[in-house]
């Protein structure tokens, strides 16, 4: 658990450090690609643990709110529960209506 | 089983909605973003040089080396001869109106602060740059490139860090005119590097290529600064007012060391 925490931590921290002063001067058309977002929407799709999907949302929200230089929504802390949204929405989505494929073992 | 999930998701929950509750009302979170900010900045600070330059090399592919020197040297140029002509302009309006009439006082020079771009966020049309409150950067500054192009004003001011946000910016909105044309009017930012310069007098008879600079309308910029150019205008015969949209007169890409004005 704790190395979980440790790996998302290090993980999402240099996602964002690359979002914000790197690709910047990559934008095209003004646009940057958001890695920390598309990173959590590729780990709760394909991760199977729980624990994982929470705690990219979290902390994937938490550097967007910390990096993100005007508070969407007014207020800090937006982003994280924008992110633990996804994870919710994601969660009732796969689990209700969608069937990933799966390797059986013969 | 769902039962302890949905117990445990609200748990999650309400102590998210404390946290964010206590970081919000006691300003922790200024703090919390000028840690991260303090602690970033030699790593942010790698990032930026080295997407610089190999934006920069990329580009240079494409380019042929001088060429693009040359275009650079010139667009410069350009920039600050626009900028005298539109300040020349407006003394020279000024100048006529009130001659004789008033006795002006010697014009003040901005006294600048210089400070270094961090951190963009494009999306939002804002940057970050290196100095804050121990500096005595104010909320609401004026910010500006060397060549005297308004970039945006300060929002947001942390210990070592202030955030600006761009004149591009949806929120951003002051008064601006076309010195060429003795035309007032609005400038409101559309995101993404556009702006609109909007209730500009029908009768006014505006063209493209016109330079728009800030107006004392509101005292939200010094008066004088290059804002842009205009690059289409809305014009119809039951509204009042015209419209144009404005090309920035600062490019993005270009942005390295600004100017914070301190005083007008």
């Amino acid at each position: 658990m704790i190395k979980k925490i440790i790996f998302f931590i290090i993980t999402f921290y240099i996602l964002i450090l690359l979002q914000t002063s790197f690709l910047v001067h990559f934008n095209v058309l003004g646009v940057v690609p958001n890695f920390v977002l598309i990173a959590v929407i590729f780990i709760n799709l394909f991760s199977s643990s729980k624990q994982e999907k929470v705690l990219s949302a979290l902390i994937g929200g938490f550097y967007l709110d910390v990096f993100s230089l005007d508070n969407r929504g007014g207020f800090f802390g937006f982003y994280t529960l924008v992110m633990l949204g996804l994870f919710l929405f994601l969660k009732v989505i796969l689990e209700k209506y969608v069937r990933l494929p799966v390797i059986k073992k013969i | 089983m769902l039962h302890w999930n949905i117990k445990k998701i609200v748990a999650v929950l309400v102590l998210l909605f404390v946290l964010i509750a206590v970081f919000n009302f006691t300003g922790f979170s200024k703090n919390i973003k000028n840690f991260f900010f303090l602690i970033s900045s030699p790593i942010q600070k790698a990032f930026w040089q080295a997407g610089k330059s190999i934006s920069g090399f990329a580009s240079g592919i494409l380019e042929i080396k001088t060429l693009k020197k040359e275009t650079e040297d010139l667009r410069l140029e350009n920039q600050e001869l626009l900028n005298q002509i539109a300040v020349l302009t407006e003394l020279k309006r000024e100048n006529e109106t009130l001659r004789g009439a008033l006795e002006l006082g010697l014009e003040k020079e901005l006294e600048l602060m210089l400070v270094r771009v961090i951190n963009k966020d494009i999306s939002q049309d804002s940057i970050l740059v290196n100095k804050g409150r121990k500096e005595g950067v104010l909320e609401g500054s004026a910010v500006i490139t060397a060549q005297k192009v308004l970039l945006g004003k300060v929002r947001t001011v942390y210990e070592g860090f202030s955030e600006v946000v761009l004149i591009s910016n949806k929120e951003s909105s002051f008064g601006a005119r076309i010195p060429e044309r003795d035309a007032d009017g609005v400038i409101k930012g559309k995101g993404s590097f556009n702006l609109s310069l909007d209730l500009i007098p029908r009768e006014k008879e505006i063209s493209e290529g016109d330079v728009v600079i800030t107006s004392a309308l509101g005292d939200v910029y010094p008066p004088g600064l290059l804002v842009g150019q205009i690059k289409t205008i809305k014009k119809s015969d039951v509204d009042p007012f015209q419209s144009a949209e404005v090309k920035a007169a600062f490019d993005i890409n270009n942005l390295d060391y600004l100017f914070i004005v301190t005083a007008h």
